[in-house]
């Protein structure tokens, strides 16, 4: 995606505004970051739940994933509480 | 583009909080990562044992404390 090239609607100047980059900017941070975590997630998943790859996925891996899905997003709050408000 | 329009100090507070942010945001998924793989040893149950939380929060808030640690080593051999 060629974002930051794509003229603004409404607008034939070729500026910017300040307000549409951060808005791309932060899209786009977003973006990387929840790619980030998918492929974490898919690799820790896989490592727990996945351990003897058979023909098919079974009913009991795939209920493994998606409590180990659950518990990776609730293991990052706990992380996050623990460095940015817990007392030291 | 016009480059000037993207020189103002106010982008340019903007650009640095979000760069702080990406860095928290970095530091919390590592950490996750790595408290991950200490604490969590067995298949994922529905529910965090009290003991995986605990070791969670720990765990975060003691690689902090090894981070301070390692600075100040660090400052004491200059």
């Amino acid at each position: 995606m060629d974002s930051f090239s794509s003229p603004s609607s409404g607008s034939s100047s070729s500026t910017f505004s300040t307000e549409e980059f951060m808005d791309q900017l932060k899209t786009q941070l977003a973006q990387a970051y929840a790619e980030e975590f998918l492929e974490t997630v898919r690799g820790k998943c896989f490592e727990k739940c996945i351990t003897k790859p058979g023909s098919s996925l079974s009913s009991s891996e795939s209920s493994c994933i998606s409590r180990c899905v659950e518990r990776y997003i609730e293991a990052t709050g706990i992380i996050s509480r623990a460095l940015f408000s817990a007392p030291h | 583009m016009d480059a000037s329009s993207l020189n103002s100090a106010e982008l340019q507070r903007l650009i640095s909080q979000e760069k702080e942010r990406a860095m928290m945001n970095e530091m919390v998924a590592k950490l996750t990562s790595a408290c991950w793989d200490k604490c969590i040893t067995s298949t994922p149950g529905s529910k965090f044992s009290s003991s995986e939380s605990t070791c969670l929060s720990n765990c975060a808030q003691r690689y902090m404390d090894m981070s301070i640690l390692i600075m100040k080593r660090f400052q004491s051999m200059q």
